[in-house]
């Protein structure tokens, strides 16, 4: 056990008891008698509205600590020599993804669904 | 159509959190250990945990409850207090979730 937790990375758990997320008019608390699909409906709601919070405020969760970090892939340069696949371009593009596939899935279970007015549907390419 | 969430219902000694964990955290055996720790000492601060479960994943199973977490705790009380400290916390960058859940189901492990 002593092996276990010294292989241990670091906590999941952010910030103290005090720091805590309230969105207005989404709870955090549930009452115990959602059925199984109102309780991912919910859940659904919850996570696109998070998701979309950290597209606008720009605090996008990139940990200020280096080594938490993802390895980077190799740079991509634009024509005048900016780098385009920067930290926060792929991480915006990994938020917008997610929220892509919470949306469709939200729009399987609840049609009706209005999805945030910041959010737009990937553009497919056709390839000739 | 949204939902009318008329608050917790009546506390049990069990606590389910939602949103903190997904399945495919759990399906490596390490990562799954590594979760299971990190919770359980946490819920220990502020009661004393009787017991927990994590359903994983399974190939080609619809498991019930994968993807949420159910820990027992000694009293109602001790549930009560670990519901108003986790609940809108961030685990893994993911606002927890919570709700009570009914004792029977969960020792019958109908999740």
């Amino acid at each position: 056990a002593a092996e276990r937790r010294a292989r241990r990375r670091r906590t999941r758990w952010m910030g103290s008891e005090h720091d805590k997320t309230f969105i207005p008019g989404l709870p955090t608390v549930l009452p115990s008698t959602l059925t199984r699909e109102q309780e991912e409906q919910y859940l659904l709601q919850l996570q696109i509205e998070e998701v979309s919070r950290k597209l606008r405020s720009g605090d996008l969760g990139i940990p200020p600590n280096v080594e938490e970090r993802s390895p980077s892939p190799e740079p991509i340069y634009s024509t005048d020599g900016k780098r385009l696949n920067t930290r926060e371009y792929r991480t915006r593009r990994k938020l917008e993804e997610e929220r892509h596939r919470l949306v469709q899935r939200m729009h399987q279970i609840n049609p009706e669904f209005k999805p945030p007015p910041d959010y737009k549907p990937p553009i497919i390419r056709v390839h000739d | 159509a949204g939902l009318t969430l008329a608050g917790a219902g009546p506390a049990t000694e069990v606590l389910c959190l939602l949103n903190m964990v997904t399945p495919d955290e759990l399906r490596d055996e390490e990562e799954y250990e590594d979760i299971l720790e990190d919770i359980k000492e946490e819920c220990n601060k502020y009661g004393c945990v009787r017991s927990i479960e994590i359903p994983r994943p399974l190939e080609g199973v619809d498991v019930p409850g994968c993807g949420k977490v159910f820990v027992e705790f000694n009293s109602i009380a001790d549930c009560q207090k670990a519901q108003q400290t986790l609940t809108g916390r961030k685990f893994s960058n993911r606002v927890v979730v919570t709700s009570y859940y009914d004792p029977d189901k969960y020792h019958r492990r109908e999740f």
